[in-house]
Formats: C-alpha cells, sequence, structure tokens
C-alpha cells in the first residue's frame, strides 16, 4: 500500500456491526473462549468459531466466514490459519 | 522499551492505594500551583517527594521493596530521554535569544503587518511547523516560549491565548511527526508501521487544526490583547525601529535541527549542531556589531577579583569569558549556563513522578483499573472506544509526562482494542492524539511546565530585561485556550461515537513495525 493510499484510507464512517459474506476470508484476534466455545468480536459484530474449543485469547487467525445473520450481527466462521499472539 | 523489574508490592487498603503517591502529588499541585497560584517547580518536587513518603507507611512487608521500585523508574528510558530532550532544548533556545531572535521576530512580525489579533494564530502554525519537524513538543514549547511568547507580547498578544497557542502547535507536532517520542511509542505497542500511522492520523489532527487555527483567530480578535492595568502594559508596543533583524539568522540553526531531526538524527546530534551554529552566528554578529552579543553572553566565569583571576582575565581568548567581580557575586552565567540550570527542578520532578508510576505498577493499582473497564465499562465497541479516550486522559492526568503515561496506558489500549479487533492504526491513534493533547492542558503536565519553566527564564534575562516576575502566565489558567489539544480529545470523542475513521483488523493489516 503506498503512503497516499495509507492517507486517504478510513475518511468514512464505520459502522459499529460490521457484515460479511460466507466465503469472506479475514484476519482477526480471537476475542472470547470458554467452555461452550471460541469466537471473535469484530465491533459489535460476534462470528462463532466453529470446530475449536480451546484457542486463546488474542490469538491472530485467518477465519472463513461460513454464515452471517445481517438482523442480529452474528455469523459463524472456522480457522483457516493460525498467525500467532500479537 | 525497558524491561519491567519483577518487584511486586502489596499495599494496605488495596491495589488502588499504589496510586497513593501520584494522588498525594496532584492534590498537593492543584492546592500549590491551582488554589494558591504559586508555579514554583521545586515546590511540586516537595509535594511529590512527601507523596513517596506518604506512599511508603502503607506498604506490606518489606519497604526496601518499595525503595528498589522507586530506583527502577527513575533509572528508566523515557525519564532519561525527557531529561536530555530538555537540557539540550534549554541551552539552544536560551542561546538563541541572546542572539536576538526575539528583536527578529518582532521585526519581521512588524515588517508582515502581523498585529496582536493575528499573533496566536500565526504563534500556533509556526509552533506546529517546528514541532513536527523536530519531534519533541517540550523542546518546542521551551523555544516558542523562550523566543516568540515575549515577541508577542511586546506587539500586545494577549499573553495567556499566546502561552496556550504555543502549547496548541506542541501538542500538533508531539502528535503528528514521526519522530515524536509519542508517535513512536504508539506505533510499537500497537504493532503497527510508523509511517502508516502517521498517515492514518493525518484525518483527525486536520480536522482538529483546523478548528483550532478559527478559535485562535476568533479569540485573537475577540478576547483583548494586552489591556492598561496589566503589567505588559508598560513594555507593549515598545518596537520600533531600533529592532534588529539580523537576529533572523538563527532561523538557520533552527533549520538545521528540524532537518536533521526529520533525517532520523539523534535529538542530541540534531540540537547539537543547531546550538553550534547559533554560537559562531553569534560571535559573529556580535564581532560585526549588528547584536548586543558576544562569546560571554554564552557562557560566563565570574570569577572573585585576585592577583591569578586577573590575570586570566587578561588572557586572549580565555579572557573574554572571564570576568572579575567582588567575591560575593562569584558565579557561572550565560545561555549554555541558565538554558540548561532553567530546567533542573523539573528535571527532578519528572524522575520523581516516573519513580510514582512505577509503584502503581508493581502495587497493581494499573491493573485493577484495567479489570474494571474491561468487565463493567468497555461492552460495545463505542463504549470501548470511548474508554480508550477517556482512560488515556486520565492516566497523563496522573503521570504528567506524556511519554511515560503513554508507555503505562498502551497495554491497556491494545488489550481494550484487541476484544473489538479495532484496527492497530485506529488503537495507535486514539493512544498518541489524547496522549499529545493532554500532556499540555493540566497545569501539572509536564509540557506545559516546560514552558512555564522557559518562562519563569524571561525574567530578567539577558534578552528580555525587562519581562517581570509578574508578567509570568498562571499555568493553571492557561488550560482553556490549549484549542488544538481540546479539539483533539473531542474528535476522537466524537470518533468514537460515530465511526469516523473506524477501522477493524478484518479491514486491513498494518504492516510490520520500522521506525518510519
Amino acid at each position: 500500500m503506498s503512503r497516499l493510499d495509507k492517507l486517504l484510507k478510513g475518511w468514512t464512517f464505520r459502522t459499529a456491526t460490521p457484515s460479511f459474506e460466507p466465503g469472506d476470508v479475514i484476519t482477526a484476534f480471537v476475542t472470547h473462549s470458554d467452555g461452550d466455545g471460541v469466537s471473535s468480536r469484530i465491533g459489535d459484530s460476534v462470528l462463532r468459531i466453529e470446530g475449536e474449543t480451546d484457542v486463546d485469547i488474542e490469538t491472530k487467525v485467518r477465519l472463513k466466514v461460513t454464515s452471517f445473520d445481517e438482523q442480529n450481527h452474528v455469523g459463524t466462521a472456522e480457522i483457516v490459519e493460525f498467525l500467532g499472539e500479537f | 522499551m525497558p524491561e519491567e523489574p519483577d518487584i511486586e508490592l502489596s499495599f494496605r487498603g488495596g491495589r488502588l492505594v499504589s496510586a497513593l503517591p501520584i494522588a498525594f502529588f496532584i492534590a498537593w499541585a492543584i492546592f500549590q500551583s491551582g488554589i494558591l497560584g504559586i508555579g514554583d517547580t521545586t515546590g511540586l518536587v516537595a509535594g511529590m517527594l512527601t507523596g513517596l513518603i506518604v506512599g511508603l507507611l502503607f506498604v506490606r512487608g518489606d519497604w526496601k521493596d518499595y525503595a528498589d521500585v522507586v530506583f527502577a523508574g527513575m533509572t528508566r528510558r523515557v525519564a532519561a530521554t525527557a531529561v536530555v530532550a530538555w537540557l539540550w532544548a534549554g541551552m539552544f533556545a536560551e542561546t538563541i535569544q541572546v542572539g536576538g531572535f526575539v528583536d527578529g521576530l518582532v521585526w519581521a512580525a512588524t515588517a508582515l503587518n502581523v498585529g496582536p489579533g493575528l499573533f496566536p494564530a500565526v504563534t500556533f502554525l509556526l509552533a506546529a511547523l517546528l514541532a513536527t519537524g523536530i519531534g519533541t513538543g517540550y523542546g518546542t514549547a521551551i523555544a516558542f516560549t523562550s523566543l516568540v511568547f515575549p515577541a508577542g507580547l511586546l506587539l500586545g498578544a494577549n499573553p495567556v491565548l499566546l502561552f496556550g497557542a504555543i502549547l496548541s502547535g506542541a501538542v500538533f507536532g508531539d502528535n503528528l511527526a514521526p519522530v515524536s517520542d509519542t508517535t513512536i511509542v504508539s506505533a510499537v505497542t500497537q504493532d503497527a508501521d510508523i509511517g502508516g500511522v502517521v498517515a492514518s492520523r493525518v484525518k483527525y489532527a486536520v480536522v482538529a487544526a483546523v478548528l483550532a487555527i478559527a478559535a485562535y483567530l476568533a479569540a485573537g480578535f475577540g478576547i483583548p490583547g494586552v489591556v492598561s492595568g496589566m503589567p505588559h502594559a508598560n513594555v507593549t508596543g515598545q518596537v520600533d525601529a531600533t529592532v534588529s533583524a539580523w537576529g533572523l539568522v538563527h532561523l538557520l540553526d533552527i533549520a538545521i535541527v528540524i532537518v536533521l531531526a526529520v533525517r532520523g538524527r539523534h535529538i542530541i546530534e540534531a540540537i547539537s549542531w543547531g546550538l553550534i551554529a547559533a554560537a559562531v552566528f553569534n560571535v559573529a554578529l556580535g564581532a560585526a556589531d549588528l547584536i548586543d552579543v558576544s562569546a560571554a553572553s554564552m557562557l560566563l566565569f565570574r570569577a572573585p577579583q585576585n592577583g591569578l583571576t586577573q590575570a586570566v582575565d587578561a588572557l586572549p581568548l580565555l579572557g573574554a569569558v572571564v570576568e572579575t567581580v567582588p567575591g560575593g557575586q562569584a558565579g557561572v552565567g550565560g545561555s549554555i549556563y541558565s538554558g540548561a540550570a532553567g530546567f533542573f527542578p523539573l528535571i527532578v520532578l519528572t524522575l520523581l513522578l516516573v519513580a510514582g508510576a512505577e509503584i502503581m505498577r508493581a502495587g497493581g493499582g494499573f491493573d485493577a483499573i484495567q479489570e474494571l473497564l474491561i468487565d463493567r465499562v468497555a461492552t460495545t465497541v463505542r463504549r470501548a472506544e470511548t474508554t480508550m479516550v477517556l482512560g488515556t486522559a486520565l492516566v497523563n492526568a496522573t503521570v504528567t509526562i506524556n511519554t511515560a503515561a503513554e508507555i503505562a496506558i498502551a497495554p491497556y489500549i491494545a488489550t481494550l482494542g484487541k476484544r473489538f479487533n479495532i484496527n492497530g492504526y485506529r488503537r495507535a491513534n486514539i493512544l498518541d492524539a489524547n496522549t499529545s493533547a493532554l500532556g499540555y492542558i493540566f497545569p501539572w503536565g509536564g509540557g506545559l511546565l516546560a514552558g512555564f519553566g522557559a518562562m519563569q527564564g524571561l525574567v530578567g534575562g539577558n534578552g528580555t530585561p525587562w519581562f517581570t516576575q509578574e508578567m509570568l502566565v498562571n499555568p493553571a489558567s492557561v488550560w482553556p485556550y490549549v484549542f488544538h489539544g481540546w479539539f483533539l480529545v473531542a474528535v476522537f470523542l466524537v470518533a468514537a461515537w460515530t465511526g469516523y475513521g473506524r477501522e477493524y483488523v478484518s479491514d486491513r493489516t498494518s504492516e510490520e513495525v520500522s521506525r518510519v
């Protein structure tokens, strides 16, 4: 990304509840982990991570969105790659 | 970043009691400077020393651990950085001042017809430019208060408004400069590249700066400047044809400092070169009789009269910086001496404050606050970002040396932000903008005290013999006029609520950390 792109990026009003499409692959931190499962909260939208039960909070992962409910801002995703803790 | 020592402290009354030394100091500072109107920095040193002793009484277990934490805090690199910046900037500013720079600025302002109404807005812009170049808001506050503040008074600008404009410029530079220590800390602690961080914060800084310029114009023309009855009234308007333009030569040494700093040279190196250039100009201009300055203006040994000292005084070269005086008046003087010495009380205060912050960390006071924030307060992304803004403000109110405050709050900003997948750039911007702003607003803030220290140096100074004790601006009165600082905080509060500039980790990944 060039300096100019960096300068011009983000001059917008971003929603508190971002939406995702099934199939989107995104980078995010795991934000919640307990006996019931693991999830990633992006703003006030929550993606429940399927197939994982034990991932530390603040682990950075690549997620593939598998479903998303626009109304309630909740969805599901699966981890495609662990990027480590940052 | 320095390694954290392993010592943990336990306090009677719980973890929050570890904040007692700093809380005691703040209460002392409000009483001394806010209520009694005494701006004596050494008095604040006494307050912090007393606070550290009071805190000791509440420690459970071995008091030696408390003492070790005090040492660990005082030897932190951030404290040394502030000390170095003050000493060097102090010498530099004072040396330019004895070289007639203030006269040069007054000449330029008169020639360009910048009146007292316009002066604060122009001062803000110039201070912002210098601070963005040299990356130290403290250095800018010192230089501009030493150099531009007296020039503005002579033109009849409102003293409090002018001091606020200088501090606003310092805020702008501290926030935006790629070489600013607060910019670097904000980027490094939030895992973001410095170039990207600076580029991404322009959108906030510009909005706040435009509002600040408008406010300085409105206030400059709306608030009376120096009016009769004020101590400044006697000197205002004493600008006439006798003012020399030659002092503007020192713009070259300032340019040397800015260019070297922007190229990434160390602050000691950059300012040393500027200081050497300023000294050479002073000697040359003095020798040519263009400005009333000499080597003795920068360094002077006033030795008690006896056979030996009179012989030294008569020597070529060395004799230029030695004069013999009656025994009771012996001492060392000149801009190198007084520029550095003016900051000694502030330096001691800084070291003690950083020690107080270390005690709060070791005693769990910072942890207690973080847990409260995550569990009770930051429950939505808007509330989380608002908490980050206000939390940064709160820590800056306690730690007061803004780089130290930033290092203290940075881990909480990272933790809170990551819980909502807020992008590293956004986190760094929230952290740095509010750190930069608040460090110059609170009456006990290091940036404000740095400027005030420089102002105290003007009293009876070589370049400003007309400046009296009564002309000092009370540090507790300037806070409403640091417009850029207030607008910057306001922009971030609005941005937290509306989502202006918000980015998530999923929107883009910040690049790796590097220096620029």
